[in-house]
């Protein structure tokens, strides 16, 4: 036999077989997974709004969703986004890196596409429960714990004394800055979502223990509506106007003359309200405010347009009396000068002795507003029930619970806390018809937004926000490599021309390409955007992918733990842990 | 169809006939005459192959390895400081079981430089895993080179074609050339056992790990042992083709020799000039060539020299230390048999000397008239040299 | 990053990489480009090991492995044969380290390139022979510590600019990439597969385990050598026309520095003079592009 017809195999250096029967993930000793954190503005927001979901969405040009996403938690995005403070631009950790995102404008793009295109959201509702809730008062907190309640199943009747809902954001901010057809787009969603809303049915002291009776709850929302007075001599009602009623009256139709000099006493954001309200009536305004600008705690994008419309700032002022001039007045106000700080940080004022006088038409209050009755405010001292952060519920033995909520009980007194205070109470209530008081605040600790104290609607509905790490992203934790500086949007506005002639909105309508660009510049903080990094890095071929595109898992049986997933994470979705020992 | 060549040349028309697909050589003398006959028959077409003109001897069987486990059939040439620079490789080929088959103009190594032929370069390779099969003329070199692909395809592994400097490479040489079709008749076109194939990835020569190493160098090892078997069917094959054979050793007059003289190369033509004046004088001599070194034929060998009571083996190379090469293998041949003839070494020819028929009556002679082999190996046709002044 | 054209993975799970190893980043992501029709030449390097142990490869395209100094070689005999074959479309591919690129395997490379051999070069570098235990190689870094330049005999020569090098050859192709840069890397990489000759592709793989950083940190210091103009993104074509991929946001290479232990010795007057060296370089390939400063 030759060697030829022996065939043999040759035994040499060619492989066969793949490596992946090497489990190296026994290498290991870090093990990352998947988990989405909450960034710093949906934790520093009152109504605990998702934000950097939002911006995902918006950024992709999902305006529904992004819409029904702000829905979840807040009923009022038009509102919001004219007039919340935006707590969520001042923790923006883009704010270091180049400027804050636009987060308001966006809200407020997305809010009027949907009332352009009447949109009706599509959200998940509990099943109806058989109890039903009284809310006294339309204004943002009363309509929050309306909508809110509407989610979780309850009917709700709204009374509202004056003839038409939305309480202060109807009678307390001019029309150029929150327009009546957003408000009423706004309200006449949540009365479809299931509240009814009964107009010019005042709720007295008397009809309050009926309402109890005919309901399983009653929620108080009757807000501040009445100014402070000054305390000054000479404070008489030819001389000084409230300007909360002020305001109120032109919101209704019936602008006072405003002709030569009005002073404003104040620094807030109701003082240029009634200081810009007065230029488009044709007059003239001065605000007096006892410390400096910077320390207004008015919008001071809102206090520029007031000067540039010819609102006149006088600082470092505070008045001491009134004196009848003519039929015009003299204001004498005390010099004031900066000592040392007070405990928020601005700068502390003390007279300096001096005073100075001015010779104006009428005064203007805005500096600080009162219930409008004592029993609007819940009952001082320890009752039976609970006091919350945005709310109080009181339940006597056997009684229905009453629930005080908005401004009255609120620390912090603007839109969106009111908004937060409704929905505390909606939980609240929810959970105590459910499981009784005592459930309720372990329960809406379950709820909280990083650290709270904003709740999250969704968390308490079960919905996926509840997988979140209430860890807050900082901004050390935001991969900044995969961001390129980019402007933040400029929100177009009416000329000071246009805008000294009329309560038209200041505030242009931008465009879809604008706001998405704006919110593709969100970091999406803690919130995977499926940018796939994880996936691209990975040296190990150990980040598997389904046909979904949210479907990312990481293989252990070859993940060694390197962290490149993490650390290449741009916006801290990836968590890198110590591998238990074993 | 007889033609007058150079034995280069008689390399070059071996290869242009066993249609080898890449050509890779880097210049040396006196290899230079077989490559640039090649490049010109790639040049003109003569052959349908590729040359690649790299940029040192490595590279080129570097290249012939990536080549040749690209499936195509591959040679080289090369001689003396080309063939060490090639060491490494000459090893890597042979472990990843590559047919290549090489043309080695035996050369001496510098320094001093030395251009002429001398076989310790070769031999210094002897454990590579190449197969090294030593030519004696023109007509042998051709034919053994047909045989070294055929061969090399078998057991997969590669071939040293081995020809003196000179003596062999730049003498010229009624040669038969064997025309195309009676070639393609004995070696069929290359069907590599493996290739490179990107239907079928795998990886050539990985990382092998102390639990795989050995079984894959018995495989090298059983492949040499098997090549001495399939040397023989490839020339019997060869033979039916072309009517000639010349067998791993060749004995010629050893059956009744008291001393045969072992040679390979060139010098044996000088041997067998010798043995008939030996012969016509009645001395009892035999002459014994060793055309296979790798694997060594052994067997052949104890064969021929068994009866013999000595044996003289010319050895034109040297392993310092240990004497002359051939002269080795034909002591560790013999060194297990009863009666086994006594070997007696010696050195000649290095660097190009001539191995005249003086040169190897005297080797003769010092055998016949020695009692025992005096060492490793004798030096013969020295010049005097002057220890003083270290001058010749 | 747009996957899905690219998501068929031609690397497998299982390889013996170091955590976090670049090079197999580099790997994953070039053969990305490269698909199926793709012979592997890969002389000795990390690759060798992280490629699988027999029986074992860690990758899905044909690979030959090859003696360190031999890429450029062993590829060209792959190339022609393949050309013999008639298989034009495959591409011959040398994946090679940096040892074996700019140091053992230099004459072989340059022999290759200037017979223009229809294939690809890619060098990925690690900046010292890294399977061997962290050795100098010429494309160490001023002010590196190895284990062959320890202690106060810190590398003081500079890196060899091998991609100058392989332009001097006039190459139809020459780039730099970074496993930082995935867009960049595999446009370049496909770039070249659609291209014929001898294409050089350098790709900066960081090494924590030679480097001393955090095996999380690879991706982000590849990322500091191009922000730094330490390893400029750019290519060359027909050893003429530069083209600069990404300019840097200079940023101080004091900070890629500071974050590996293998430059933890450095003085700031150390640092001050690798500054100057990396300006000085940039500005050279600054007017090589044609651009101003």
């Amino acid at each position: 036999m030759t060697a030829e017809m022996i065939p043999r195999a040759l035994i040499m250096p060619r492989t066969h077989e793949t490596t992946e029967s090497n489990k190296t993930g026994s290498w290991r000793f870090l093990r990352p997974r998947y988990e989405n954190k909450t960034s710093p503005c949906s934790a520093a927001c009152p109504a605990g709004e998702d934000i950097a979901m939002i911006e995902m969405l918006a950024g992709r040009g999902l305006f529904k969703e992004a819409w029904e996403t702000i829905l979840l938690e807040n009923p009022l995005p038009g509102t919001c986004g004219r007039v919340c403070f935006h707590p969520c631009e001042g923790v923006c950790n883009r704010k270091d890196f180049d400027a804050s995102v636009a987060v308001h404008d966006v809200e407020r793009f997305l809010a009027d596409v949907a009332a352009r295109n009447d949109l009706k959201p599509v959200l998940e509702k509990l099943p109806r429960r058989p109890h039903r809730v009284a809310v006294v008062g339309s204004g943002p907190a009363g309509l929050s714990a309306a909508w809110f309640l509407g989610l979780l199943g309850y009917g709700c009747d709204v009374y509202e004394a004056l003839p038409e809902a939305g309480g202060v954001l109807r009678w307390g901010i001019p029309e150029y800055r929150l327009p009546s057809p957003v408000l009423n787009v706004e309200i006449a969603r949540i009365e479809s979502g299931g509240a009814r809303i009964l107009r010019g049915r005042p709720v007295t002291m008397e009809s309050l223990d009926g309402l109890r009776k005919d309901y399983s709850a009653v929620f108080l929302g009757c807000g501040l509506s009445r100014g402070a007075p000054l305390r000054i001599s000479g404070e008489v009602p030819d001389a000084v106007t409230d300007g909360l009623v002020f305001l109120r009256n032109v919101r209704g139709g019936q602008p006072p003359p405003c002709d030569g000099l009005s002073a404003v006493i104040g620094g807030g954001n109701t003082a240029v309200d009634i200081a810009r309200t007065v230029v488009r009536l044709g007059g003239k305004a001065a605000i007096l405010y006892r410390r400096r600008r910077e320390d207004m705690p008015a919008f001071q994008d809102e206090v520029s347009m007031a000067l540039e419309e010819g609102v006149e700032l006088h600082q470092l002022l505070a008045p001491e009396a009134i004196r009848p001039l003519g039929r015009r007045y003299g204001l004498v106000l005390k010099r004031m000068r900066v000592e040392g700080r007070d405990r928020d940080g601005r700068g502390r004022v003390v007279p300096t002795g001096e005073t100075t006088e001015m010779e104006v038409e009428r005064v203007f209050t805005a500096t600080g507003a009162e219930a409008a009755q004592p029993w609007h405010r819940p009952p001082s001292g320890r009752g039976s029930g609970i006091s919350l952060s945005h709310c109080v519920i009181v339940s006597e033995d056997g009684a229905n619970p009453l629930v005080y909520g908005g401004d009255p009980v609120n620390e912090t007194k603007n839109v969106t806390q009111a908004i937060a205070s409704g929905k505390q109470a909606a939980m609240a209530l929810d959970t105590f018809f459910q499981e009784g008081m005592e459930a309720v605040e372990a329960r809406l600790a379950e709820c909280r937004v990083g650290n709270g104290p904003a709740l999250s609607m969704e968390i308490y509905m079960g919905g996926p926000r509840r997988l979140r790490s209430s860890h807050v992203v900082q901004p050390g934790e935001i991969n900044t490599d995969y961001f390129r500086f980019g402007a933040r949007m400029t929100q177009p506005r009416l000329l000071v021309e246009e805008r000294i002639d009329s309560f038209d909105e200041i505030d242009l309508r931008v465009s879809a390409g604008t706001s998405i660009r704006e919110a593709e510049r969100c970091f999406n903080c803690g919130l995977c955007n499926q940018c796939d990094n994880c996936y691209v890095f990975c040296p190990d071929v150990a980040v598997r992918r389904g046909r979904d595109m949210n479907d990312r898992r990481i293989d252990y049986d070859y993940c060694k733990g390197c962290g490149l997933c993490a650390a290449e994470c741009p916006r801290n979705a990836v968590t890198l842990e110590k591998e238990d020992a074993p | 169809m007889m033609r007058v060549l150079e034995g280069s040349h008689a390399v070059a028309e071996a290869v242009r006939l066993a249609r080898v697909q890449v050509v890779s050589a880097y210049p040396i003398t006196p290899q230079t005459h077989i490559v640039e006959i090649l490049s010109d028959y790639c040049a003109a077409g003569g052959m349908d192959a590729r040359f690649l003109r790299v940029e040192s001897e490595h590279s080129c069987l570097a290249a012939l390895i990536g080549a040749q486990s690209a499936g195509a059939r591959t040679f080289t040439a090369t001689s003396s400081q080309g063939l060490a620079l090639m060491h490494e490789l000459l090893h890597w080929s042979a472990g990843a079981r590559l047919p290549i088959v090489m043309a080695e103009v035996n050369r001496a190594l510098g320094p001093g430089w030395n251009i002429w032929s001398d076989q310790t370069d070769s031999l210094a390779q002897r454990d590579t895993g190449w197969i090294q099969l030593y030519c004696e003329d023109g007509q042998e070199v051709l034919d053994t080179t047909l045989q070294a692909f055929r061969l090399a395809e078998r057991v997969n592994l590669p071939v040293m074609v081995v020809l003196d400097a000179f003596y062999l490479s730049h003498t010229h040489e009624p040669v038969d050339v064997p025309g195309q079709e009676a070639v393609d008749r004995f070696l069929p076109p290359y069907s590599p056992k493996f290739r490179l194939d990107t239907k079928e990835p795998f990886a050539l020569s990985p990382l092998v790990p102390p639990s795989a190493y050995m079984e894959m160098r018995r495989d090298i090892a059983r492949a040499m042992e098997e090549a001495r078997a399939c040397f023989r069917d490839v020339e019997a094959e060869f033979d039916a083709v072309f009517g000639r054979r010349y067998g791993p050793v060749e004995a010629v007059r050893c059956e009744d020799a008291e001393i045969i003289l072992v040679a390979s190369g060139t010098v044996t033509s000088t041997a067998r000039l010798l043995l008939e004046e030996l012969r016509s004088k009645g001395e009892k001599a035999g002459l014994l060539k060793i055309r296979m070194f790798r694997p060594f034929p052994a067997e052949d060998v104890r064969r021929a020299l068994w009866r013999a009571k000595k044996a003289a083996v010319i050895d034109r190379n040297v392993s310092f230390g240990a004497g002359g090469i051939f002269a080795q293998e034909i002591r560790a041949a013999l060194c297990n048999m009863p009666d086994r003839p006594q070997v007696f070494g010696f050195i000649a020819g290095l660097g190009g000397r001539d191995v005249t028929t003086a040169v190897l009556e005297d080797i003769y002679l010092q055998t016949k008239n020695g009692d025992v082999p005096p060492g490793e190996s004798v030096w013969v046709g020295l010049q005097e040299v002057s220890h003083a002044t270290g001058r010749a | 990053m747009q996957p899905d054209g690219r998501s068929r993975e031609w690397m497998c799970s299982g390889h013996v990489g170091c955590a976090g190893c670049g090079a197999a980043v580099a790997m994953r992501f070039f053969l990305k480009a490269m698909g199926e029709k793709t012979i592997l030449v890969v002389p000795a390097c990390c690759w060798s090991v992280i490629a699988g142990p027999y029986p074992q490869s860690a990758l899905k395209v044909p690979v030959i492995h090859a003696a360190f100094e031999t890429g450029g070689a062993t590829a060209s005999g792959v190339r022609a044969a393949l050309d013999m074959r008639g298989d034009t479309e495959t591409t011959v591919v040398t994946w090679a380290g940096d040892g074996g690129t700019f140091d053992i395997g230099f004459q072989a490379l340059s022999g290759a390139v200037e017979r223009n051999e229809n294939f690809i070069y890619v060098c990925y570098d690690n900046e010292a022979y890294m399977n061997t235990g962290i050795q100098r190689s010429s494309s160490t870094p001023y002010g590196a510590w190895t284990t062959t330049t320890p202690g106060r005999d810190w590398k003081k020569m500079r890196k060899k600019n091998i991609v100058e090098a392989l332009v001097a050859h006039r190459i139809p192709y020459a780039a730099t990439a970074s496993i930082a840069y995935p867009e960049d890397l595999i446009r370049k990489a496909e770039k070249a597969r659609s291209m014929k000759g001898s294409r050089f592709l350098h790709i900066f793989a960081s090494c924590p385990t030679g480097w001393r950083i955090p095996s999380e940190m690879s991706v982000k210091i590849a990322r500091m050598a191009v922000q730094t103009n330490i390893f400029p993104l750019y290519e060359v074509e027909d050893g003429v026309r530069y083209t600069i991929n990404y300019r840097p946001k200079e940023y101080l290479v004091r900070e890629y520095f500071r974050l590996q232990g293998r430059f933890r010795h450095l003085k700031e007057e150390d640092l001050d003079q690798i500054q100057g060296m990396v300006d000085e370089d940039w500005r050279l390939l600054l007017r090589k592009a044609g651009g101003g400063a």
